[in-house]
């Protein structure tokens, strides 16, 4: 299914060790945060009460099922330490981190945010939240984010930078001069009054985002069609009576593959940079969604407590890192002059 | 007389350029018979190759422009057709084969990719592609096809890119071979390779040939007839035995010079003198 020459690459990215290892570690990462619910949450994973099982990360069980007043959600915390629910036999399976991201720990000695114990390894943020579960699942909402602009922006640039280089001419001068007016546009200003008129939320923020983020990877394409038009392949391609559509994404994009595949790791991390940038200023997601911004905006606010700036900057730091690392060793992988003389 | 495959009547192509429109064809006429090899002759910048790509309308439009003119193809004017018809006529009825194999040819692709290509965009009605492109491999002459139809470009010598190339323009079944320059690239030995492929299909198939080139040393043994093109114009037009054995024109005589004869002893090879041709007003 893959070419000699793919494979090739492959082995050599795998090859450049720190690339591969930071790859296979923010995969599993990124694989384990898809099921934060069972990994960081105050529900626990299998419930027994009353001779029937319950499985409280993935259903909603009223509290009157264990014994309580109300049809509202069941206090899963409470009820692990309710000597009467122990008393009619059930018991329980916490995940392995017993906090969600939303749950206010109160309960600590002294005001929150309180510093890290044995209960709350990070310790808890302003509105006594546990800060390792808030990390947990900002990244997932961070790596989601990222990986939908990533998307979105490299399908809109390669389409947009390919049609403009391919056709050349009135149509590449004309897009060209629209593209930069667009770009002048002010970023922030745009997020906050769409976030203003639309409401803040995940799918108006990545469309916002997305719009301006497809420029930088257009431009690249852009050249390089405007080099591939030229090759005699396309015109022999012409001559056989293949269609433009078929000549611009069949016959010339798997030869422009190289600047597209070498963008996308550096547009993740800019994407994670962007929606941490976006939430710490308070025009990201909105409250009380987990994010990596919005807890290095508490560091902020409370700098006796160094352990919500410092998990969240040491959090931010490694992915960047991780994410980093794989972009220089996929551009080195693909580099063809890698194995030349000529440096 | 039957109706010619191929009429060019009186095409005149411009070019816009920085300094004004250049003419690189002048008022060029000439027919193709099916199963005629037309032979057009000249030096670089003559306007062959610009004449071949017009006959399907494949010149970038601006800055070409087709002057005057018509080419009929089948009776049917290339120059008036829509998108979609030249599309079916390119490559399905009439095939290019250009000069240079190693670019020609798509270098992320293998061989066998691209000729499928071509039956895929021109006998849709071909349900074992592989077959097929093995099939054709074998008639140019590509020994142990099968393995070599999944090489990439770059892997197969020059002799075996242009037969590739062959192979990819014939498994259209054309009804015309358009040959641009197709050995000028290629070895010496390798060029006759290739004319003699040429010639036995051509006599195989029965199919017409526009061949290209600035040689005329390879055209003897397969074209009919020759077009002799000098600045854009067609300054001598006639079957080959005649305008090789008594050419008319200073130009066309200066051409045949310049085929190195074997077992004449000269001290410089001839070449063409443009100022004295420019002198005697041509």
């Amino acid at each position: 299914m893959f070419s000699e020459i793919s494979r090739a690459r492959f082995r050599r990215f795998r090859a450049i060790k720190r690339a591969w290892w930071a790859f296979i570690i923010l995969t599993i990462a990124f694989i384990l945060s898809l099921f934060s619910e069972e990994i960081a949450n105050d529900h626990p994973l299998l419930l027994f009460y009353h001779g029937s099982y319950y499985f409280p990360t993935c259903c909603f069980y009223p509290a009157t099922d264990f014994g309580g007043r109300y049809k509202t959600e069941a206090d899963y915390i409470a009820l692990r330490d309710d000597p009467a629910f122990h008393a009619a036999g059930g018991w329980m399976i916490l995940p392995p981190i017993p906090s969600g991201p939303q749950h206010p720990y109160l309960d600590m000695s002294g005001n929150p945010p309180s510093p890290p114990s044995k209960d709350h390894w990070l310790g808890t943020d302003g509105s006594g939240r546990d800060v390792l579960a808030r990390l947990i699942y900002g990244f997932r909402v961070g790596m989601l984010f990222s990986l939908a602009l990533t998307a979105i922006s490299t399908v809109a640039g390669v389409v947009i930078g390919a049609i403009q280089g391919y056709a050349g001419g009135r149509l590449d001068l004309s897009a060209q001069r629209l593209i930069e007016i667009w770009n002048a546009l002010p970023f922030l200003y745009v997020v906050i009054l769409l976030g203003a008129i639309y409401g803040q939320g995940f799918g108006i923020l990545l469309l916002v985002t997305s719009l301006f983020q497809w420029i930088a990877l257009s431009y690249y394409i852009r050249g390089e069609f405007y080099k591939l038009r030229e090759q005699p392949y396309v015109l022999a391609s012409r001559a056989l009576g293949a269609s433009h559509g078929r000549i611009l994404f069949l016959q010339m994009l798997p030869n422009a593959m190289t600047p597209v595949i070498t963008f996308l790791p550096f547009t993740l991390v800019a994407g994670i940079s962007l929606l941490t940038a976006l939430d710490f200023l308070g025009f990201g997601l909105p409250p009380p969604t987990p994010s990596w911004g919005e807890l290095l905006d508490e560091g902020l606010q409370y700098l006796t407590a160094p352990w919500l700036a410092g998990s969240s900057v040491a959090a931010l730091f490694i992915t960047l890192m991780l994410a980093t690392m794989i972009g220089e060793g996929i551009r080195d992988a693909l580099d063809p002059k890698s194995l030349t003389k000529l440096r | 007389m039957t109706e010619p495959l191929l009429d060019v009547r009186d095409l005149t192509i411009e070019f816009a350029t920085e300094r004004g429109l250049f003419e690189a064809v002048k008022h060029v006429s000439f027919t193709v018979s099916k199963g005629e090899t037309l032979a057009i002759v000249g030096e670089s910048g003559s306007g062959k190759s610009v004449t071949a790509l017009a006959l399907t309308s494949l010149l970038p439009v601006p800055p070409a422009r087709y002057r005057s003119g018509a080419i009929l193809w089948k009776g049917e004017n290339v120059l008036a057709m829509n998108e979609r018809r030249l599309r079916s006529i390119r490559g399905g009825q009439m095939a290019y084969i250009f000069q240079e194999p190693s670019t020609s040819l798509n270098p992320v692709f293998t061989i066998r990719n691209q000729i499928a290509e071509a039956i895929h965009l021109h006998r849709p009605d071909v349900t074992d592609i592989d077959a097929e492109v093995v099939r054709w491999l074998d008639i140019v002459g590509i020994v142990n096809s099968a393995q070599r139809m999944n090489d990439y470009p770059h892997q197969l010598s020059g002799g075996m890119q242009q037969r590739a190339m062959i192979a990819m323009a014939l498994s259209c079944q054309p009804d015309l071979l358009v040959a641009d320059e197709p050995t000028t690239a290629l070895d010496v030995t390798i060029q006759a390779q290739i004319m003699d492929q040429l010639r036995e299909l051509k006599a195989r198939f029965g199919m017409s040939i526009i061949l290209i080139t600035h040689n005329f040393g390879i055209i003897g043994g397969i074209a009919d007839r020759v077009a002799v093109m000098f600045r854009g114009k067609i300054v001598e037009y006639g079957s080959t035995a005649e305008v090789l054995r008594n050419p008319q024109h200073p130009y066309t005589r200066a051409l045949i010079d310049c085929i190195p004869k074997p077992g004449a002893r000269v001290r410089r090879l001839a070449t063409i003198d443009h100022d004295a041709l420019a002198e005697s007003g041509l």
